[in-house]
């Protein structure tokens, strides 16, 4: 079953024998504060005054402008907007033309397995796979800034860019905990919930990880994706990654997953949060769509606008941290969670 | 009156070694109570290879026994080997305490396994170095310590009396003992939202409850069609038959630690409306057609 349909198929039938929940899942009366609207897709074509994509509703036309900005590895022109090439663009809040654009980013998080001279092996969890960064000269000052622990067991947290020999790192996401990921200091079991969570909301997505398959005689291999395989599809769905979710029966979660650094409540796949920017104000519903074993590891902090509590709370696909107003490129913002779902 | 001094000294003794090789055998260090990094300046490898030693559990094991076995010695015989043994004993703990009271007071002395985590101060030195010239005083002890507490002398539990009060007044451990008994007493329950809930549990709770009895015979298929989890309750949807029609019946199973209950709901199996890209109204869901029932086990 599709998750979109297992999801309402879920609330409908918790509501049926719980009741309606108290949290209810209304739109802002602020249209300041309501989601925008992102677009995700492959550029079909460009000029300077309108960029043409293909996405999953067909055949999208978005005006720009002088003030449109557009990423490619950094500040990029029109002439990044090259065919084939996935973006995610952020309307202005009048909703009438390119305010950002983003071209083939895509972000490396989680446990470093192995560093070369300008390459690092990253785990980025059971469900994602692995992924071999590329960190050309020019960003690897930039990331030692930021990750002085280049070594196997700690946690590395990158912005990058694809290309064809993998990920290039640009810039770092956020700055790396200071201990190892199998150290973690997660709070006690009896620790209540906090109302409502604060923490981090980071974002994951643009990058597909090599996994690690078994052959017949037991011998594994690892099988490389193509780099150039569209991810607009992934760009583009509204989702979210939360460290908490249920291991048991058909719930989503991953059974080794660590408890995180925020004491949050057992959720399931298809849950819904309210996620609220508090750097924009903006507030969305957004379904859990996967396991966040990856954001549990992460005891950090976002300082974008003020210094959040620590933890990341959510991790959320590209479309959705810009429906809420997210910088692709900064990498996180303060945010308030509250699930939607049964009350106690 | 001076034998009478001398010999309770080894009834002393004897208790202190006993409760300490209980409280080694019984109360584990608490993990992460000694920091490895101070202000991220890891400590100096000769202390840290001192601390991380006291702290493994089979050193405090050996220990504890040791002071088990030189205890019972104590109060079953008055050989001077048993209570030379006690008097290198605490002369070396005194050294010892007193090393640590100046190069890694936090972490504390271990004296009393896990109960001794508080810092290392004057009192403790002051204790150790009581024990040890009560150790030396032994050594003129004419009576084991058995044949003294069974000779019944007034005098003898007076001054034992005497000197456990001065026991308990040198030792920190008597309020981190106090305070376990109270957080293990009050200690709330994990909330349910947070519980980790096994789904061998669930089932049990859902056997055992009036509403699975209520709909057992309705239910066609023992294997539920899916199991999912929203913060205290799990649910748990099972294929059905009810007025000769297909059903679904969804119960709901709270995951607290104690007075679990049970709720179902007899849900038609309605085409699922899809969940918006964002989502900006609530769902309309045809309640109407539900039938939500309570319950407690």
């Amino acid at each position: 079953m599709p998750l979109a349909r297992q999801g309402a198929r879920r609330r409908s039938q918790q509501e049926a024998v719980l009741g309606a929940p108290s949290i209810r899942r209304t739109a802002p009366a602020d249209a300041s504060r309501a989601p925008l609207g992102p677009v995700a897709g492959t550029i079909l074509d460009a000029s300077p005054h309108l960029l043409v994509l293909h996405t999953a509703d067909g055949e999208v036309r978005l005006p720009m402008t002088e003030a449109t900005t557009v990423w490619h590895g950094g500040r990029g022109g029109p002439g990044s907007l090259r065919p084939g090439r996935d973006v995610v663009v952020r309307p202005a809040a009048d909703g009438l033309r390119a305010d950002r654009v983003w071209v083939d980013i895509s972000r490396v998080a989680g446990v470093i397995l192995a560093c070369g001279r300008d390459t690092v092996e990253v785990d980025m969890g059971p469900h994602r796979g692995r992924a071999h960064v590329v960190i050309p000269p020019h960003a690897l000052g930039r990331i030692l800034v930021r990750h002085p622990r280049m070594e196997p067991g700690y946690l590395i947290d990158t912005i990058c860019v694809r290309s064809p020999d993998g990920p290039r790192a640009v810039r770092p996401g956020t700055s790396q905990p200071g201990y190892r990921a199998d150290d973690l200091a997660s709070p006690e079991p009896g620790t209540p919930v906090p109302d409502p969570i604060r923490g981090t909301a980071t974002w994951f997505g643009g990058i597909v990880g090599q996994q690690s398959h078994t052959r017949g005689d037991g011998s594994h291999t690892n099988v490389v994706r193509g780099w150039r395989r569209s991810l607009a599809g992934a760009y583009a769905t509204i989702g979210a990654a939360y460290p908490a979710v249920d291991s048991e029966g058909n719930a989503g979660g991953c059974p080794d997953a660590p408890s995180g650094c925020v004491a949050l409540p057992y959720l399931s796949v298809g849950s819904v949060l309210s996620v609220r920017n508090e750097c924009t104000g903006r507030t969305a519903a957004v379904p859990i769509t996967e396991c966040g074993c990856a954001a549990a590891l992460y005891c950090d902090r976002c300082v974008e606008c003020g210094t959040s509590p620590r933890g990341r709370v959510v991790e959320l696909t590209p479309a959705a941290f810009v429906s809420l107003g997210g910088d692709l490129d900064g990498g996180c913002f303060n945010v308030v969670v509250r699930p939607t779902g049964a009350d106690r | 009156m001076i034998t009478v001094v001398l010999n309770t000294q080894v009834v002393l003794l004897a208790a202190v070694l006993l409760a300490a090789c209980l409280a080694k055998l019984m109360v584990r260090h608490p993990a992460g109570a000694a920091p490895e990094h101070v202000h991220g300046v890891p400590m100096p490898a000769g202390l840290g290879r001192a601390t991380a030693l006291r702290q493994s559990r089979p050193v405090n094991v050996g220990l504890g026994l040791a002071e088990g076995i030189l205890g019972v010695s104590l109060l079953v015989t008055s050989h001077i080997s048993v209570r030379v043994a006690t008097t290198v004993t605490f002369a070396v703990a005194t050294w010892a305490v007193g090393e640590l009271r100046v190069h890694r007071p936090d972490a504390g002395c271990g004296c009393f396994g896990g109960l001794s985590t508080k810092r290392v101060g004057r009192r403790s030195v002051v204790r150790t170095m009581l024990f040890t010239a009560a150790a030396i005083a032994s050594l003129w002890a004419p009576h084991a310590g058995a044949d003294v507490l069974f000779s019944g002398q007034a005098q003898v539990a007076l001054v034992l009396a005497l000197e456990l009060a001065l026991f308990a007044a040198l030792s920190p451990e008597l309020s981190v003992l106090r305070e376990r008994h109270c957080l293990l007493r009050h200690k709330p329950p994990d909330p349910c939202e947070r519980r980790a809930s096994p789904l061998a549990e669930t089932y049990a709770t859902l056997y055992d409850s009036a509403e699975w009895l209520r709909y057992e015979e309705s239910v066609s298929s023992a294997a539920p069609l899916d199991i999912w989890r929203e913060g205290c309750w799990r649910f748990l949807v099972f294929p059905a038959r009810a007025d000769e029609r297909d059903v679904e019946i969804v119960f709901a199973v709270s995951t607290a630690a104690r007075d679990r209950t049970v709720r179902a709901a007899i849900s038609p199996p309605t085409t699922p409306t899809p969940t918006p890209a964002i989502e900006t109204t609530p769902d309309p869901t045809p309640v109407e057609a539900q039938t939500p029932v309570a319950g407690r086990t």
